[in-house]
């Protein structure tokens, strides 16, 4: 297709210099380029829609199942291969904590390449339909505090706790990490994060109000 | 000099006018999807208008086009933004969103509004009727609170 491109505008402009040619073909190029881009990821859009069909069989009780994972004592499996994701989660965290935007975007991608290198094959037939759809959203959340100013990945980080924490309950552990609770956050509905410390450090608000939280529960 | 600058805008005439036939696709649909927010979603008359005023032309299957669209590149930076809005939030996909998303589509809509992120400024400087009003963003979010709370019970 390239070269399709390139000896077209050479018939049509043989008479113009040699430089002129260049800067049509780069300008040629340039579009053809990104339409090939453009249409690899239209692919993988088709991809991730087919993988979320699967999981469609457990909505209605989804939401339930979620509350009812975090009211209960989280599972005390020790699970080693959720450590990356749970280091990446903590690098996101602490991230904020220092109000550092930077250290946060890390620990995004730390977090999407955990996700992308666990092996699905040790899940089990439910556990599986539940982690791909707590992945699904959890990785959306990942790829907004990759690119986002602080404000809008504390905002992301916030549903990402909650999709770590149910993902913790799912599979397991081997840190030991607590369940700490903000009542402002959330637009003043409150909301949960995970600490490996058991001071309390609030990511949502850094150093505005490092103090502000208690801390519900101890996993591990 | 001058024999250079004859050259150059002559490339940049034919390279715009070569563009013009990069193929267009185009965001419309004339069925109400199976997933559309109004099957999944009890969703009264004025929160669905100003949905479709002020959301749609980038989070729906239904894009309306302003004349200029007709012209590259122009066009193919439109569908650029289409192509990444509904990919973020499609009213015409709702129902196909597992419940976990639902929820944090509907925590983003009311952050976005809160941030005054969207509708976005590059596209209520042309369609100034987007621009949500005060009572317009009062009622979205009243809305949405109600059917995150449905979605947590």
């Amino acid at each position: 297709m390239k070269y399709e491109v390139f000896t077209n505008s050479k018939l049509k402009f043989k008479t113009m210099s040699k430089k002129s040619i260049y800067v049509l073909a780069v300008i040629a190029l340039t579009f053809t380029a990104c339409k090939n881009e453009k249409k690899t990821e239209d692919h993988h859009e088709g991809e991730s829609t087919e993988m979320h069909d699967i999981s469609d069989g457990h909505h209605d009780n989804e939401g339930e199942h979620a509350e009812e994972n975090r009211n209960n004592e989280a599972s005390n499996d020790k699970n080693s291969a959720t450590s990356a994701m749970v280091d990446g989660y903590l690098e996101i965290k602490n991230g904020l904590v220092s109000d550092d935007k930077i250290v946060a975007a890390k620990g995004g991608k730390s977090l999407l390449n955990a996700f992308a290198s666990f092996n699905m094959e040790s899940l089990s037939k439910e556990q599986h339909s539940e982690y791909m759809e707590i992945v699904e959203n959890a990785t959306e959340q990942a790829e907004h505090i990759v690119k986002s100013p602080i404000d809008h990945q504390r905002e992301h980080f916030e549903i990402l706790s909650n999709d770590m924490n149910d993902l913790i309950a799912l599979l397991g552990t081997e840190k030991t990490l607590y369940q700490d609770f903000c009542p402002m956050a959330n637009n003043g509905k409150g909301a949960i994060w995970l600490s490996e410390t058991e001071e309390i450090k609030n990511p949502f608000y850094g150093s505005k109000m490092m103090k502000c939280g208690k801390m519900q529960k101890q996993i591990n | 000099m001058k024999k250079y600058l004859k050259k150059i805008i002559i490339v940049l005439v034919i390279a715009f006018i070569g563009i013009q036939f990069i193929p267009r696709t185009y965001n419309l649909s004339d069925t109400i999807p199976e997933n559309d927010i109004s099957n999944t979603l009890d969703i009264p008359e004025n929160i669905q208008l100003i949905f479709e005023t002020s959301c749609y032309d980038c989070h729906s299957n239904n894009t309306e086009y302003p004349w200029y669209n007709m012209i590259q590149p122009i066009s193919y930076f439109m569908e650029g933004h289409i192509t990444e809005g509904k990919e973020e939030l499609n009213f015409s996909e709702i129902g196909s969103y597992s419940n976990r998303k639902l929820k944090s589509k509907l925590k983003s809509i009311i952050n976005q509004i809160d941030d005054e992120e969207m509708p976005m400024f590059s596209y209520t400087i042309i369609h100034r009727k987007a621009i949500l009003s005060e009572e317009n963003k009062k009622q979205i979010k009243k809305w949405v609170s109600i059917n995150l709370n449905n979605i947590s019970k």
